[in-house]
């Protein structure tokens, strides 16, 4: 732009600041309006600002979907033989991000079930309706809650329970998704199941209902069920990190990843305590520039060609991606990946060799040489370092040690992830090492010397000359060869999933058609949480959420809707405490298969679960099925006259 | 052009003898401060009051129009009592020769105006991880401490406890947290600070 | 009443049940329809709605028709009753006929109802409309409510006086307000008096609690809220016109403000769901066939000083919502300008609304009202007093003569 522009342009800063936007910030005009303004500022700072009604004029919408299923089972077996659905998103006037949205909206239409065959067809439309692009859920919201409606509906007209057709037909670890492609990892969803099959909600709902409407004439009571598994990512994920540990054990940490109120400072933080035993003491995110590891990019990671990947991975600081916005629930699994390969090598490079030479001093090769150590015994209790029965070391012994061998005391890391990391080969300090990452640089401690600066060796060199350390600068390496996933692996669409499952308990009231949630449960699967505080905030915003899209949140699309400049919280309402079942609510987050598991992004999976069991609830509370949301008020009212 | 229909003249540069907007001075205490007089728009209203003449960028400009509750300051009457208003559709001459708390004075500072203690409310909401992007927080930082100061006054039962929470907080819109965790903050000061609490009866 | 009367009264209700039985044709046989029984219920049902039998008979979050609803009156409390189909409690038991008497002569199988069930208005419904209302009740859900005995005080709960009341002051059909002959103006007619029962709440009552014909629709002191004149010249007089009406009984919104206190259910549960037909009679009906021309606002005659101060709180605690020029925020806060309430002569509504707030409430489609606050404890009897005259001069076309008084009053 800068290059384009007639404006004497000497610089253009940009500096990604934003707070929270549940995906509609995202490829966002906005901004970019502002930008243009200050070209005409002669020199003075610019301020574009929106009041509610504006910003409910402008910004990026949910996409309207509408869905037809048909769904084909076994009555025998049970089990779901085909599914063909055809999805129409309405992306508005100008494309955001509706074709991607499509795509994944239908790659996550099959929930948590196999479908042998399946047919599947999303088309984004263009209507005169304000912008649609990315906003939580992705497209999946709609679709999957809509397949957990049908689901139940299935199970309703054979006479099943609703959980046990679930379990007949949930994925398991090793199946294929509706891509083609095998899910990362394994796949958890009977575990969450199980757990709701035996929750009291369930068990007892029939006896609560018939309890409940004698002691409450006039309303009605219903417990639902829904399950699904959300993909993470977008199948071009990139980061920078650099883990940097000072001689007094002090960690820092840069990250590109943007801080927009999710926490994701608080989460790389503790990430460092994985290979580093303690967080992170200071944390800098949105980082853009990094002068200590030049990367790279050009084309489309998308729509590349594997050839023209090919020809251009020959350049060892090329990368498809360079840095994403915080966006597709990406942090837990995959800036988490950058900052723990980052404080990883600095742990190998660093502190490992570093412990070795504490351990291995004195007479004989110290405390070390009669025992077998091998670093993956290597473990950090309560903040220090032991492996095989050695001697705990703090880090600050450790960092101190790091710093005057000139051993690694700081790396960055660039990683790239097309529903699989790109490797590489790098040589660190004489070894070649093939890590999950396409770009490293590393900082060595001050006490490094330049190997031919020996001061023993020539006496006549200025004493203080002989001891001039190396400046401590980062050196990034060459990779000698790199791994990059073949531009085919784009097919598999998505590959990476957490899943929730929740049970509503809700009252409709006859008269009103007002639904009540007396208390729901979630039991989420999620890896290994870096911090369950955030995990358990995000699952309680994402039912919120989701309770809002079932029964509150309407826009109307057109010119009665949000772009006549009227429309604000009066009309368009948000869920309430009142309206979340705040003080009764639950959850619970299955235990990782070991300590192992890497976290998950769960961000999104969380809200949509919800939206399924509510509308489910409600055909077992009035024996009326809705597929259109929200359900209001008014709809509830139609159905029972 | 005629003489019937002239060419307007631009607005800027018609005679200032009839100022299109009246200024006032407004002078109130703020934070303890006093602050004033200053020379404010009529109609100006306290959320600009803040943000543009006095600097105190902290209470936020959710709706505009008195819903989401995240733009409210502290108004502390004579008699010793103190509610939320919304700054956002409250003339900020409404506010003249009053006392107002906003956000930015509940934590203890040094000379240097540096935090070195937070309220009991924001040292909770950080324990309990209650806010995410922070925009709606002021507003349950203000709600939630005029809350405390009232129970001070008036106890209430254990089993009230989350009813008089609910009450006092269901208007304060959050779209991240999902509220639990604001909730159980302010239980958690309600019920660990003496004399909130009436002993049971 | 003094004793002299009440003496009086004694004597003539034995009269009064022998006569009662002559007060109406309630063994006339059903008329024959030919509607299916189908038919007959959703026909039932619009009546129901149109006729608002929910407003008494349903409480929020209750069982539908199972009763509840508080009437407060001068005489005591009633209690809607229970009109499902539950045997014990409800009309489980009654015949199309007896609920056809209930409505025209109050008298029910098992008692003499009171007044406030407004027979006086549904007397002159229809049988065929009678018997849609109760197939359509019939076919709802019993609900097992036990009825509340209303709270009333002697001599009010003598309920057999009841009987020489309806002999005094219970009329075949109601006076019109309004003048007209055209098929709008006659279905409109049927819709506000057999149906809607507008003068139950909007006619000026006497004594005995009897509306009182000669001021038919003149306004009447029920309630917090008081219903306004909705009188021809009454409506015109305060800038309504057909459409306004037929958007304030479709929406509940109006250029003229919203519906609130007792009117905003008598939309939500009512008038919302009448055809748009039915809408245009009955505003035709409300005005007349001849309507008069809307009258626009003069600015009235008010105390420069107390213009000021008036203005000084309009633009500390209301322009935020309702704009610095009284302009209003579309969809979100009612206009100053046009405004029905301000232009009323009587400050009360006004008053009352800056006192209490009104509550957040749904319209129909989209539409929905944040709560207007109350000022009761933000500002004293004079700054409502000022408040109040500088809004009713200045947007009313009333003269500023509230006083401090008037606001403590109503506190």
């Amino acid at each position: 732009m800068a290059a384009k522009c007639r404006f004497p342009v000497k610089n253009l800063l940009v500096h990604p600041v934003y707070t929270v936007g549940y995906g509609s910030k995202d490829h966002f005009t906005v901004p970019f309006y502002g930008l243009v303004a200050a070209m005409y500022g002669d020199g003075r700072p610019v301020r574009l600002a929106f009041d509610r009604y504006e910003q409910f004029q402008t910004s990026i919408k949910r996409h309207a979907s509408k869905m037809r299923y048909r769904i084909g089972i076994d009555k025998k077996t049970l089990l779901l033989q085909s599914f063909k659905a055809e999805f129409e998103v309405d992306g508005g006037g100008r494309c955001n991000f509706s074709p991607s949205v499509a795509m994944v909206g239908a790659s996550g239409a099959q929930s948590i079930y196999y479908f042998p065959k399946s047919d599947l067809t999303g088309v984004a439309i263009a209507s005169r309706a304000i912008d649609a692009g990315s906003a939580r859920g992705y497209g999946t919201l709609q679709t999957m809650a809509a397949t957990e409606m049908l689901i139940d509906e299935i199970a309703t007209q054979l006479g099943l329970d609703a959980i046990d057709l679930r379990l007949e037909n949930a994925l398991r670890s090793g199946m294929k998704n509706t891509q083609g492609a095998i899910p990362a990892g394994a796949i958890r969803v009977d575990e969450v199941l199980q757990k709701a099959k035996v929750h009291p909600l369930w068990t007892e709902r029939a006896k609560k209902k018939a309890e409940y409407e004698l002691a409450h004439p006039g309303n009605r009571y219903g417990v639902g069920f829904a399950c699904v598994q959300k993909d993470f990512g977008t199948g071009a994920e990139s980061s920078f990190a650099k883990v940097e540990i000072a001689a007094d054990g002090k960690i820092t940490l840069h990250h590109t990843a943007a801080e927009i109120g999710t926490g994701v400072n608080t989460s790389q933080a503790i990430a460092c305590a994985k290979w580093l035993g303690k967080p992170a003491a200071e944390v800098r995110m949105a980082i853009i520039d990094w002068p200590e590891l030049p990367v790279v990019t050009s084309g489309d990671p998308y729509t590349m060609s594997q050839g023209e990947q090919d020809k251009l991975s020959a350049n060892p600081r090329w990368s498809p991606g360079l840095i994403s916005p915080s966006s597709a629930t990406n942090s837990a699994f995959y800036f988490t990946h950058s900052t723990h390969e980052a404080a990883r090598v600095v742990f190998t490079h660093g502190l490992w060799p570093a412990a070795m030479a504490i351990w291995s001093g004195g007479i004989g090769g110290g405390q070390a040489a009669p025992l077998v150590v091998r670093r993956e015994e290597a473990r950090w209790v309560e903040g220090k370092l032991t492996a095989a029965g050695l001697e705990p070391l703090s880090l600050e012994q450790l960092a101190s040690k790091a710093h005057d061998l000139g051993l690694v005391t700081g790396a960055v890391v660039h990683v790239f992830n097309r529903w699989q990391w790109s490797e590489a080969e790098f040589n660190i300090d004489g070894v070649t090492e093939r890590l999950p990452i396409d770009g490293l640089s590393l900082l060595h401690g001050a006490g490094k010397t330049d190997a031919k600066t020996d001061a023993k060796a020539d006496a006549k060199i200025d004493a203080k000359a002989a001891k001039a350390p190396v400046p401590a600068v980062y050196r990034a390496l060459d990779r000698k060869r790199v791994f990059i996933a073949p531009v085919s692996r784009n097919n598999a669409a998505v590959t990476y999933y957490s899943a929730v499952g929740t049970l509503v308990e809700l009252a409709v009231n006859e008269a009103s058609g007002r639904v009540s949630l007396l208390t729901h449960h979630s039991i989420m699967e999620c890896g290994n949480m870096l911090s369950p505080q955030l995990v358990s905030g995000q699952l309680q915003g994402g039912l919120a959420m989701g309770i809002g899209h079932a029964l509150h949140e309407y826009l109307p699309l057109y010119e009665d809707g949000p772009g006549n400049g009227t429309w604000n919280f009066n009309r368009y309402h948000l869920p309430r405490a009142s309206d979340v079942a705040v003080w009764a609510q639950t959850g619970e987050v299955l235990p990782p298969l070991s300590e192992t598991d890497p976290p998950k992004g769960m961000a999104e999976v969380v809200m949509i679960p919800v939206v399924g069991a509510i509308v489910n609830g409600i055909a077992h509370a009035i024996g009326h099925r809705f597929n259109d949301l929200p359900v209001t008020p008014q709809n509830i009212q139609e159905a029972l006259a | 052009m005629t003489a019937a229909n002239p060419t307007p003249t631009p607005l800027m540069q018609q005679p200032l003898h009839q100022p299109l907007i009246q200024m006032k001075p407004i002078s109130l205490t703020i934070n303890g401060a006093a602050i004033g007089p200053i020379q404010t728009p009529d109609g100006l209203m306290m959320i600009d009051f803040l943000h543009e003449y006095v600097g105190l960028t902290g209470s936020r400009l959710g709706c505009g129009q008195g819903v989401c509750h995240a733009c409210v300051v502290i108004l502390d009457k004579p008699d010793g009592s103190s509610e939320e208003v919304r700054s956002c559709i409250t003339g900020a001459h409404f506010f003249d020769g009053k006392k107002v708390r906003t956000i930015e004075g509940h934590a203890k500072r040094n000379e240097q105006g540096e935090v070195v203690e937070l309220s009991p409310v924001q040292q909770k909401f950080l324990e309990h991880f209650s806010f995410q992007c922070g925009y709606c927080t002021p507003g349950f930082v203000n709600a939630a401490t005029v809350l405390i100061e009232r129970l001070k006054r008036e106890p209430i039962a254990r089993e009230s406890v989350e009813h008089e929470i609910t009450k006092a907080l269901d208007d304060h819109i959050c779209r991240c947290t999902g509220y639990v965790r604001y909730y159980e903050a302010v239980r958690d000061v309600v019920l660990n600070t003496p004399g909130l609490v009436k002993d049971s009866a | 009443m003094n004793r002299a009367i009440l003496l009086r009264l004694g004597a003539l209700a034995l009269c009064a049940a022998a006569l009662s039985a002559c007060s109406g044709r309630p063994d006339e046989p059903a008329p024959v329809t030919h509607e299916t029984a189908a038919e007959q219920i959703a026909r039932g049902r619009y009546l129901a709605k149109a006729a608002d039998c929910a407003a008494c008979h349903t409480i929020p979050g209750g069982a539908p028709f199972a009763g509840g609803v508080k009437l407060g009156s001068p005489f005591g409390t009633f209690y809607g009753t229970n009109i499902t189909p539950d045997p014990t409690h409800g009309i489980g038991k009654w015949s199309a006929t007896q609920f056809y008497k209930t409505l025209h002569d109050g008298v029910a199988p098992d008692k003499q109802f009171y007044p406030a069930m407004p027979y006086t208005s549904y007397r002159t419904m229809s049988r065929a409309d009678s018997d849609a209302i109760y197939a359509y009740l019939m076919a709802q859900k019993p609900a097992a409510v036990p009825n509340h005995e209303p709270d009333l005080k002697f001599p009010f709960n003598v309920r057999i006086a009841v009987m020489f009341w309806n002999m005094l002051f219970l009329k075949d059909s109601l006076p019109d307000a309004s003048a007209g002959t055209s098929a709008d103006w006659t279905r409109g007619r049927y819709l506000a008096n057999a149906l809607g029962h507008c003068a139950e709440c909007h006619t000026p009552r006497g004594v005995f609690g009897q509306m009182n014909g000669a001021k038919t629709l003149q306004g009447s002191t029920l309630g917090r809220v008081e219903p306004p004149d909705i009188t021809p010249a009454g409506l015109a007089a305060r800038g309504w016109t057909s459409a306004d009406l037929q958007a304030f009984f479709a929406t509940g919104i109006s250029r003229q403000g919203p519906a609130f206190g007792e009117m905003h259910p008598v939309v939500m549960l009512s008038t919302q769901y009448l055809s748009s037909g039915d809408l245009r009679a009955l505003s035709t009906y409300m005005l007349g066939d001849a309507p008069l021309p809307p009258t626009p606002v003069q600015p009235g005659s008010a105390d420069a000083a107390q213009v000021a101060a008036g203005r000084a709180s309009y633009v500390a605690v209301c322009a935020g919502c309702h704009g610095r020029e009284g302009e209003g925020k579309p969809h979100v806060a009612v206009s100053m300008q046009g405004s029905s309430t301000l232009r009323q002569a009587d400050p009360h509504n006004l008053l009352v609304a800056m006192l209490d707030g009104v509550d957040a409430t749904d319209f129909a489609g989209t539409e929905s009202m944040q709560a207007m606050p109350g000022f009761a404890a933000t500002l004293s009897d004079d700054e409502l007093a000022h408040l109040a005259n500088y809004l009713r001069s200045g947007w009313g076309g009333q003269p500023g003569d509230v006083t401090a008084a008037n606001v403590k009053a109503l506190r």
